[in-house]
């Protein structure tokens, strides 16, 4: 492990690092976008609207993420619509993320027991002003752990970019080693580099979750 | 203050509420008796617009309750509502709690707020609980809570919906002496309760609810004690033994 191969392999794998942070906050934005959708859509009264959001949710679950990559990737273009690698590997992943994202989200809301909101009513508070003070603040403290950790698998499962040729890190470490054989160098710095990534979250979400159970609430007794 | 008038609900298919009527002078204290199922709850959400009604009509002060109308919320502060299940805001100090409603439903100053909320928090006995969270508390501390957080919106009356059924027979004394002493204060209170004792002491008036009617009610002391109503006597004796 020469120093000056860490020293040239480095900045490669800093690009690669770069479009991993992007496809990783692209995918995560868009997730929590349409999984909040999704959450209303599954909340409405409107059977039909539910019913089309549940399928949705149990199609996307049911298929492995790469699959949906290729789909994308593959099979969109033959629509006519013109995708980049890089926007396929943001909408595969955000969509795949969706159908958890809108799993997080519903339980956060519905966490929050009817009869709160009753008693919010009941000293004259308007639906705007329950949604601000009682209900999105606990649903957020609920949800927010778990979107946590789905924001350290959308990380890890922003690698699978690169079966569809995005040069994110994992992408550029493949690249690195197949022309210098320098394996464990290489694979090493890239596992290192996404523990740089992903503990900082895993710790941040360690954290919120002691600090939210220790304000603890809950349902009454 | 509150007339019920000749009110009717209906869950669907149900007819829940029969032509119930029930007049409630300020300063009375009435209950509300009757078996599982017969409408008590129903009522008290009526007064207070949680529940719409499908004919007939309430009104406070003269001012009509209506779930469709914008002064519905208005209304809601000026009559309280204490629940069976406490139902405070898990996420927030018992001081902020009691404080909620005045600070962001009324717009009182936060100082003024503050303070009228500790001195609630004093006249409960919980002044030494302000900074704990609902779920530090015991069931008969939160519901001393939630009568607190009622009475921060200085209503004109407040509704009781089994407040110490869900409570430890240990913690029912505390709640109890907290209404006993807001019925002496004078407060107008409509109370749905099984406590036949504290009917008994506190009430003016008690109403036996039956199948969605008011089917006897007269002063504590005679319908309590002197039933005339065949269904009230057997209610009252299978609670009586329970
Ligand atoms: N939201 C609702 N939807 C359908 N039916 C309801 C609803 N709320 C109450 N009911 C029905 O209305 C009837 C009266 O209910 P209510 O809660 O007023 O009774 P209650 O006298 O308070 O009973 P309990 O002593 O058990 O609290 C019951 O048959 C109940 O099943
Ligand atoms: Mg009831």
């Amino acid at each position: 492990m020469a120093y000056s191969d860490i020293a040239a392999f480095f900045p490669i794998l800093l690009k690669g690092a770069v479009v991993t942070v992007q496809i990783t906050l692209g995918a995560l934005l868009l997730s929590t976008f349409l999984g909040l959708l999704l959450a209303l859509m599954k909340r409405s009264p409107f059977a039909p609207i539910s019913a089309l959001a549940s399928t949705f949710i149990n199609v996307i679950r049911g298929l492995p993420i790469i699959v949906q990559l290729f789909y994308i990737y593959f099979v969109i273009p033959e629509l006519g619509i013109d995708l980049s690698a890089f926007q396929a590997s943001i909408i595969g992943l955000g969509i795949a993320y969706s159908a958890y994202q809108a799993e997080n989200f519903r339980a956060g809301i519905e966490a929050v027991d009817a009869g709160q909101i009753e008693a919010a009513k009941s000293i004259g508070m308007k639906s705007a002003l329950i949604m601000r003070r009682v209900v999105l603040p606990q649903a957020v403290r609920i949800a927010l752990p778990p979107y946590g950790n789905t924001a350290v698998m959308i990380l890890k499962d922003s690698s699978l970019a690169s079966t569809i040729t995005v040069a994110e890190m994992t992408r550029a470490g493949q690249l690195i080693a197949a022309s210098t054989f320098q394996n464990t160098t290489v694979y090493t710095m890239v596992a290192l580099m996404y523990l740089a990534l992903s503990l900082p979250l895993i710790f941040g979400v360690n954290r919120l979750e002691r600090f939210f159970a220790k304000s603890r609430q809950g349902a009454d007794q | 203050m509150i007339a019920i008038d000749h009110i009717h609900k209906a869950f669907g298919a149900t007819q829940v509420l029969k032509g119930v009527s029930l007049d409630v002078a300020a300063g009375e204290v009435v209950c509300l008796i009757g078996p599982s199922g017969s409408g008590k709850s129903t009522v008290l959400r009526c007064i207070n617009g949680l529940e719409s009604y499908d004919s007939g009509a309430i009104t406070i002060h003269g001012q009509t309750v209506d779930v469709r109308r914008s002064d519905i919320h208005r209304l809601r502060t000026r009559v309280g509502m204490v629940f069976q299940r406490f139902n405070l805001f898990p996420h927030r100090t018992v001081l902020e709690n009691v404080m909620e409603g005045p600070i962001f439903v009324k717009g009182e100053p936060r100082t003024d707020a503050r303070r009228h909320a500790q001195e609630l928090l004093e006249k409960v006995g919980l002044a030494e609980k302000q900074a704990a969270y609902p779920t530090q508390l015991s069931g008969g501390q939160q519901q001393r809570v939630a009568i607190a957080r009622a009475l921060a919106m200085r209503p004109e009356a407040i509704l009781f919906d089994e407040p110490t059924s869900a409570l430890d027979p240990e913690l029912v004394g505390d709640v109890l002496t907290v209404m006993r002493d807001l019925a002496t204060e004078g407060m107008t209170m409509v109370v749905v309760t099984h406590e036949m004792s504290f009917a008994k002491e506190v009430a003016d008036r008690v109403c036996f609810l039956y199948g969605g009617q008011i089917v006897e009610e007269g002063p504590a002391s005679r319908v309590l004690s002197e039933p005339q109503n065949a269904r009230t006597q057997d209610f009252l004796r299978r609670v009586l033994n329970h």
